[in-house]
């Protein structure tokens, strides 16, 4: 993987690595994919038949897992069977097939800003929420055209044998390059980390939108020097892993992993970290149909399901009523649990600026 | 074609005087033109209509300054990159130029065996070199010839290693081509002549190379331009060049005007190259036709 990965993409690529390695069950691999969206890929593509409720992700092995797992709750609630696409719903590919009149995907698992973008140009069908009860889910997640089924943070990890009895416990830490030594890790893309940067300079999360880029940057710019910049989640794992690099920002879902396989030599805090839904949307002209969609988005709110997928790789439920459901030892996982100490991203903003403000990001990692 | 196999010519109508071999290569020809040359056309068509009609995109050439950092940092890795490889490239043809038949062989395949690893694998296998608990720092440090690990990966340094460590058969086989065309007795008249061997190397051999130095260079350059792979993995996110920006703008952000505009001025530099080489050097020489 070299290009830049989204989320979804990662974990999709998580889920492989588990059931491959025979670390997962595949009843539990099932439910996990099934409670992601995440798609095994099919050979070529599936082009949906009325029969078919389709949804698209970023890849992945066994389609007939998750028919197994998951197919029969969509079935039941829209008379549909599930088919999964693993083609990579970019947002590219969602517009071509939109403007090319020929759209086989009824649900993409997206993020909220191409939500925002994509909704904007006329690409999307607008979230039924007289179908999708926004009791269920995380009310500043919900958008016109684009509705949480999970959620994750980027946090701060660090190497807690590299820093003893004195780990990093705020953003500031990670700026503080007097007191806490070691090099730096960041992602590839501004997303998010500009937003820790003013968490770092002191402004309060109420007072967050819209960012002050310039501030920002100027934030990041003598840190990113000598640090290391991550496209991918596997690349950021690896970084940390390798020790060559002692704290980074990254997707608590691969701290997690790295939790795990370093025996905790790796860890990670979600204070002042930023919390992120996963979006479905609905491409426009969706084979089967916007109101199906809308009932298979409604059935994989879960509890249980979502509550499994927590067990395997840390994303949260997006249904606050499972949280009462999540078991003791999976506590300390969950975004959701922590998101008092979190920054909620704002995806409205990133979505109507996102270009100009990564260009400038680019730009100041490379000059 | 050699002259011999056209049939006579006769007078008439246009269909007789096509030459019926051409008709051979009309299968390919309408397979190129409708899955290469008409796409190609498409792109073309979008830089000048998309957001709006005009010559907006091909103005971000002038004013935009992310497009110019990307631009600057492809040329100037791109030279660099030309610069090693046509160097160490030189000293490789040289010596299969020179070499007996037997080592020639044994050389050539030195040179040819890399053209099979996928260019993935090949940056993958610089990483466990380059990073700090790499092969080489690992060496250094224990060696007791520095301190502490080098910064070796995720910078231009890496990405100009990547690409070298690519592009060198690129190099050498052009370097070899035209080096076997030069006449040894030119060199043995210089000795004659009093020459040392070094001046007989700077004032005939190396003229006499030129057009091989020539053309390996424009033809290292023009890949070097649309490398994706190496940059991505080995720099660290610090070195953006065209390809990665291209595939961002289509991708991730639906710029397709912007985009389509690069891959065009990209398609365009390549052809002037071309055209510039071609009155330098028997191109189909170049590419390998005797």
């Amino acid at each position: 993987m070299t290009d830049h990965q989204t989320h979804a993409q990662d974990c999709a690529e998580i889920l492989r690595e588990q059931h491959a390695a025979g670390r997962l069950d595949r009843r539990t691999f099932l439910a996990g994919l099934g409670a992601l969206g995440l798609a095994p890929a099919l050979a070529g593509r599936a082009k949906a038949q009325t029969s078919e409720l389709v949804i698209s992700n970023w890849g992945g092995d066994a389609v007939r897992y998750f028919g197994e797992a998951f197919g029969g709750a969509v079935k039941a609630e829209t008379g549909l069977d599930l088919v999964v696409d693993g083609g990579g719903p970019s947002m590219g590919k969602i517009r071509t097939m939109v403007e090319a009149n020929n759209t086989i995907w009824d649900l993409c698992d997206s993020g909220a800003g191409d939500s925002i973008e994509l909704g904007a140009l006329g690409m999307l069908e607008p979230i039924d929420y007289s179908i999708v009860p926004k009791s269920g889910l995380i009310e500043e997640f919900a958008y016109d055209y684009g509705c949480p089924n999970y959620t994750f943070g980027v946090v701060l990890a660090y190497d807690k044998e590299f820093y003893g009895d004195t780990p990093p416990t705020k953003m500031a830490d990670f700026w503080d390059t007097e007191n806490f030594k070691g090099r730096r890790m960041l992602r590839r893309r501004g997303l998010a980390m500009l937003e820790m940067a003013l968490i770092a300079d002191g402004v309060p999360f109420d007072q967050m939108y819209p960012l002050d880029v310039d501030r920002a940057l100027a934030k990041i710019k003598p840190l990113a020097k000598d640090a290391l910049f991550w496209n991918n989640g596997t690349e950021s794992q690896q970084l940390m892993r390798e020790g060559e690099c002692q704290m980074g920002l990254m997707w608590h879902t691969r701290a997690n992993l790295l939790n795990k396989e370093t025996d905790g030599r790796i860890t990670w805090t979600f204070n002042e970290g930023v919390l992120f839904p996963g979006i479905w949307v609905v491409p426009k002209n969706n084979p089967a149909g916007a109101e199906a969609a809308m009932k298979a988005i409604a059935a994989m709110q879960d509890p249980e399901a979502q509550i499994a997928l927590l067990g395997l790789m840390g994303n949260g439920p997006s249904n606050p009523a499972a949280a009462p459901l999540i078991p003791e030892a999976l506590k300390h996982v969950d975004p959701g649990l922590a998101a008092d100490r979190m920054l909620k991203n704002d995806g409205a903003w990133w979505g109507a600026n996102v270009t100009a403000v990564e260009e400038a990001y680019s730009t100041m990692i490379a000059s | 074609m050699s002259p011999g196999s056209v049939p006579p010519r006769r007078s008439g109508g246009l269909a007789a005087r096509v030459n019926p071999y051409w008709l051979m290569i009309a299968p390919a020809v309408l397979v190129m033109g409708a899955l290469y040359l008409l796409p190609v056309l498409n792109v073309l068509a979008i830089s000048v209509t998309e957001p709006e009609p005009g010559l907006g995109n091909y103005a971000m050439l002038v004013d935009n300054a992310p497009m110019h950092r990307v631009i600057l940092a492809t040329l100037r890795v791109a030279a660099i990159t030309t610069a090693l490889a046509l160097l160490l490239g030189y000293f490789v043809a040289y010596g299969l130029a020179t070499a007996s038949p037997r080592m020639r062989g044994l050389l050539m395949i030195g040179v040819v065996l890399p053209l099979w690893v996928s260019v993935l694998i090949r940056s993958f296998s610089w990483i466990a070199i380059l990073r700090r608990q790499g092969v080489l720092n690992t060496w250094l440090v224990d060696g007791g010839l520095v301190e502490r690990p080098l910064d070796l990966l995720y910078n231009e340094l890496a990405v100009c290693i990547g690409m070298v460590h690519f592009m060198l058969p690129y190099a050498i086989l052009p370097l070899y081509a035209s080096m076997r065309g030069i006449d040894g007795r030119l060199i043995a008249a210089a000795y004659g002549l009093g020459a040392s061997r070094l001046r007989a190397f700077l004032t005939v051999f190396l003229p006499l190379s030129a057009p091989g130095i020539v053309g390996a260079g424009v033809l290292v350059f023009i890949f070097s331009l649309g490398f994706f792979v190496t940059p991505a993995i080995l720099g660290g996110g610090r070195i953006q060049m065209i390809a990665e920006y291209m595939s961002w703008l289509i991708l991730d952000r639906l710029l397709w005007g912007p985009a389509t505009m690069l891959a065009t001025v990209l398609v365009l530099a390549i052809l002037v190259l071309l055209a510039a080489l071609s009155r330098v050097v028997d191109l189909r020489k170049l590419f390998g036709a005797a």
